[in-house]
């Protein structure tokens, strides 16, 4: 003990001359309270980390950290990170305040380097008052853009689909006014993997009539990863990867809630939702419940009613967590349901029936405004129940565990019912879904952060009473590992993922004999990535990746006629994987005070691409002509460019644009008498809008109002010809106004958030290249999109 | 770590178990089921006032897809009226499914339409009709004019809804049968 003693004292008058030159410099570091004696002095130690909006997961640039044991403070960069230098071993306070949050305490007990994140919660009194800001924060090296907070809530009432596009090189793929899938950069189906509350989506995703079946209204993020983005969730992620993301688990105590009213007079939609959450006070248990009911009835164009275009939605959620510090656990559960009319003139029979339709140039059956939904419909229910369970392994990370079912039953009855079963679905499938993953993510003292992990898919697909796809098992096994290193202005990633696929499918013919192939599937994906900050306001980011995806059940074994494009499609059961190697590079511009931007080029050649290649002759029948598509592979080519730009005009007004290329090429056809095009490419677009917001006055009741007026320009897809398009050339370019307006209004101490956006508010008469109803009828006519929002705090911690 | 690697691990090999299992034993096969209103074969038999009855037949015994369907000649006397009958069948079953009995049933609903082409000394008129007083097309009256050559549409059209709004309207509906006869007309 003496020796003790000594030595400690011995070191600090060692020191003393030491400390008395540089004095100014580290003397704060000496005001430190505790050092423990027998722990040797290290005074080269650093805190660094980022500063992060507890739900949304933002980071906060701007946010104040003050040690008060040192007496020092640092702001949190462009990017929310922050750092401390020249620190000594010992415990710590760490203050954390930014305006519009509640200023968070965190201690810490430092005896190595260390990284750590500090979160904060927006300040329920304030939370109004803060806005989106346009400044992005890029924390990969590939193209991602995130949909939040006020943009967010101004898609509120869209599908999933549908709100998507806001983002610069989101488009998507519609069937009518109620069907829309994601399309990333011109790909679409099995080659955009969704992320559905940290679940691989999976349901019948190959067709291009099946929206996801996804409940918007629960997330409270949508973040899409552009280009291929295999290496975390599966090899197939060719086109990118969709996460959608539900706000975390309350952890303060108490009972807060939501309720939403959403009204669409197009189609005299009518939307009710509500979410009830809470902590419970002596437990670590939050939990959550989140509902929401949907009913629209036919849409209509300027000049006539689209029949039979109603649809009906329900959502049911249900999440229970039990958190500690060492270790916790989550069980989730969803239900999706709904019911999808098919406008009742675009079901076609043979080919003539077709160019009849498009000669007509209206859809023939129009009638009046119903809310009944009659054949053909579609009718959707799926099942996600996810359990979740972590482990902290000490400092350097934790150890995530998920398992997830799903079912996904769909049935689409055709127009006319079969006379012998008048109530039988015309499609019946079923496919049960068991996916594990076990993860490791780390973040280790050496700046380099990262997650190894294993998972497995296996899978189950049947139906009922004909085949359209066949009754096949998918087991599916995975490994990956992706690591970040950070060094200054520089980040460099890498990533690497291993498949095997196992698939063995029952399938029927057409002369009703069963054949039983099976497939093994190799499939390897990687990614190599670079982020450098240049100066203060560039970064630039650059990624090279490759993917590759098995082919899909339904590539290799269709054979039927496809209903409403009077085609006839046939599969090839000697498909292989399409490998795609794809390279970005994103620019941003950034933290400016007036003018913001980025742009980011993308170039992905796919080899051995799977399509549908038309043939020269029709397939004659006795049901009359039919267009003939066979699944081929083929090299393509998919490049393009997406640019945002904001420009404040003043502090109130707000300039923003964004615009998207994609251009796709069948480099195998390119020289030869055949199309180099690829058919249904999203045409170029530009979108622009200008937003006021008002100086509310604190005492006028109202906070947070703005009006918006905006235009979307999407060109005539002119790559494009009588070989991708043999029925109808492409349709013209349009113009749609739109505008929006929104207010919080404060009603004794309830606040209401009220907005309305206006869709196509000229009324303007257009059709889509990427609507499959292109054929049958016009796009929707203006529509107002009204919401009415409630948060509501139930009970707070006494 | 172990505490979670263990039922993941449990997990894994449940899983592989499955596949395992399931990938040996012949569980759950996919039953064939027929098509009960697949139209395989469209039978045009025509009788004339006097002399032998006329029949030309078109099949396609597997569907949309399959082979091209196989065409008998319809072949004709000039200057002759048949009273014709249209027969529509499922062949694929055993007895055939007379799907025309179906569609006469179903008659405010279908019309099958004959349109001759130009050159060919052919014309053919509905003679039944439905509820409402329109044509229907499956009895038919067939009347030549001098000795011609040149092909006969047939098209059975499902007209729900559509029929009472344009009656006679080719281009309404939905396709449920098309095929061209080749016509002789000769002595």
């Amino acid at each position: 003990m003496i020796i003790v003693f000594i030595d400690k004292n011995l070191q600090k008058l060692l020191l003393l001359p030491f400390l008395l030159f540089v004095q100014p410099l580290v003397a704060q570091q000496m005001l430190q309270p505790e050092l423990r004696p027998e722990v040797k002095q290290d005074c080269g130690l650093t805190i660094s980390g980022k500063v992060l909006d507890h739900d949304t997961r933002t980071a906060l640039p701007g946010a104040t950290i003050y040690i008060p044991q040192l007496d020092r403070a640092a702001i949190a960069d462009a990017y929310g990170n922050y750092h401390f230098h020249h620190l000594c071993q010992g415990n710590y306070t760490l203050k954390v305040s930014f305006i519009g949050y509640t200023t968070e305490t965190y201690s810490l007990r430092i005896t190595t380097s260390t990284v750590r994140d500090l979160q904060l919660h927006s300040d329920a009194a304030m939370l109004r008052s803060i806005e989106v800001v346009s400044t992005k924060i890029i924390a990969e090296s590939q193209s991602t853009e995130v949909l939040k907070g006020r943009q967010l809530q101004q898609t509120e009432g869209l599908a999933l689909g549908r709100a998507l596009e806001k983002l610069p090189g989101v488009s998507s793929l519609q069937t009518g006014p109620n069907v829309s899938k994601p399309v990333i950069h011109g790909l679409s189906g099995s080659r955009v993997l969704i992320l559905n509350n940290g679940v691989r989506h999976e349901a019948q995703q190959w067709g291009d009539e099946h929206a996801p079946e996804i409940d918007a209204l629960a997330a409270t993020e949508l973040k899409v990863v552009k280009g291929a983005a295999g290496v975390r969730y599966g090899s197939d992620a060719i086109a990118g990867t969709i996460l959608v993301n539900p706000s975390p688990m309350p952890d303060t105590v108490g009972v807060s809630g939501n309720v939403s009213l959403i009204g669409n007079t197009n189609g005299r939609m009518g939307t009710i939702a509500g979410m009830v959450q809470g902590k419970l006070q002596h437990l670590p248990i939050s939990w959550r419940l989140n509902s929401s009911i949907k009913k629209a009835g036919d849409s209509h164009t300027p000049d006539y009613i689209l029949k039979n275009t109603g649809f009906e939605e329900q959502n049911l959620s249900a999440a229970v967590a039990y958190n500690r510090e060492k270790f916790g656990a989550e069980a989730y559960y969803s239900l999706f349901h709904s019911k999808t009319g098919i406008l009742t003139s675009a079901h076609v029979g043979a080919r003539d029936d077709l160019l009849n339709a498009i000669e007509r140039g209206r859809p023939e059956e129009t009638g009046s405004f119903s809310y009944n939904i009659d054949r053909p419909y579609q009718d959707v229910s799926h099942h996600l129940l996810k359990l979740k369970g972590y482990y902290t392994t000490g400092d350097l990370g934790k150890l995530l565990f998920t398992y997830a079912f799903q079912q996904n039953a769909r049935e689409e009855f055709d127009k006319d019912a079969p006379r012998h079963a008048p109530e039988a679905p015309e499609l019946h499938l079923d496919l049960i879904t068991h996916t594990t993953e076990l993860v490791w993510e780390h973040e280790l003292p050496s700046a380099v952060s990262g997650s190894l992990g294993v998972s497995t898919i296996w899978q189950n697909n049947t139906y009922e009473g004909r085949q359209f796809i066949p009754f096949y098992k998918n087991f599916t096994a995975g490994v990956f590992a992706e690591e970040k290193w950070r060094s200054g202005n520089l980040q460099l990633e890498a990533g690497a993922r291993y498949d095997f696929k196992d698939l063995r499918v029952k399938n029927l013919d057409r002369y009703n004999t069963l054949s039983k192939p099976t497939y093994k599937f190799h499939n390897l994906s990687g990614s190599v990535g670079a982020l450098l900050d240049v100066g203060y306001h560039f970064t630039f980011g650059t990624n090279l990746s490759y993917a590759s995806r098995a082919p899909h059940p339904n590539e290799l074994f269709a054979d039927g006629i496809h209903h409403g494009t009077a085609s006839f499609e046939r599969g090839d059961p000697d498909l292989t994987s399409e490998h795609a190697l794809n390279l970005s590079a994103t620019l941003n511009y950034h933290t400016n005070p007036r003018l913001n931007g980025g742009i980011s080029l993308f170039y992905n050649n796919i080899y051995n691409y799977i399509y549908l290649q038309p043939a020269r002759e029709p397939m004659l029948t006795i049901k009359g002509n039919y267009l003939a598509y066979f699944y081929k592979q083929t090299d393509a080519r998919f490049y393009g460019a997406d640019l945002y730009l904001t420009y404040d005009l003043t502090s109130q007004l707000h300039l923003n644009t964004k615009a998207a290329i994609v251009k796709a090429l069948n480099t195998e056809t390119e020289n030869t008498e055949n199309s180099k095009y690829l058919p249904g490419i999203p045409a170029d677009r530009i979108s622009a809008d200008l937003q006021y917001d008002f100086n509310d006055h604190t005492n006028s009741g109202l906070s947070d109002s703005f009006v918006s007026v905006g235009g979307l320009m999407v060109a005539r897809q002119s790559r494009s010809d009588s070989f991708t398009d043999p029925n109808m050339p492409a349709p013209e370019g349009y113009f749609l106004l739109n505008a929006e307006a929104g207010t919080t209004l404060k009603i004794g101490r309830q606040p209401v958030i009220l907005s309305v956006s206006g869709n196509n508010l000229l009324n303007t008469v257009y059709r889509d290249y990427q609507n499959r109803m292109r054929y049958f009828a016009a796009e929707t006519a203006r529509m107002l999109l009204i919401r009415i929002n409630l948060p509501l705090v139930l009970k707070q911690a006494s | 770590m172990k505490k979670f690697l263990r039922p993941y691990l449990a997990f894994l090999m449940m899983g592989s178990l499955i596949v395992t299992t399931t990938s040996c034993g012949d569980d759950d096969d996919p039953t064939p089921t027929s098509d009960k209103e697949l139209i395989t074969t469209v039978k045009l038999i025509l009788e004339p006032e006097k002399g032998n009855l006329v029949q030309a037949t078109i099949k396609d015994m597997d569907g949309v897809g399959g082979a091209a369907p196989v065409k008998e000649t319809l072949v004709l006397k000039p200057n002759t009226v048949y009273t014709g009958e249209t027969l529509l069948l499922n062949e694929q079953e055993n007895p055939a499914v007379e799907i025309h009995t179906e569609i006469l049933d179903e008659a405010d609903d279908h019309q099958i339409f004959y349109t001759p082409s130009s050159g060919l000394n052919l014309t053919v008129a509905a003679t039944d009709k439905d509820s409402q007083n329109r044509p229907v097309g499956l009895a038919t009256t067939f009347t030549t004019g001098a000795a011609s050559t040149g092909t006969l549409k047939v098209v059975l059209k499902h007209q729900k809804g559509t029929k009472a709004a344009a009656p006679g309207n080719a281009n309404a509906g939905e396709t449920d049968i098309e095929v061209t006869f080749d016509v002789i007309v000769q002595q």
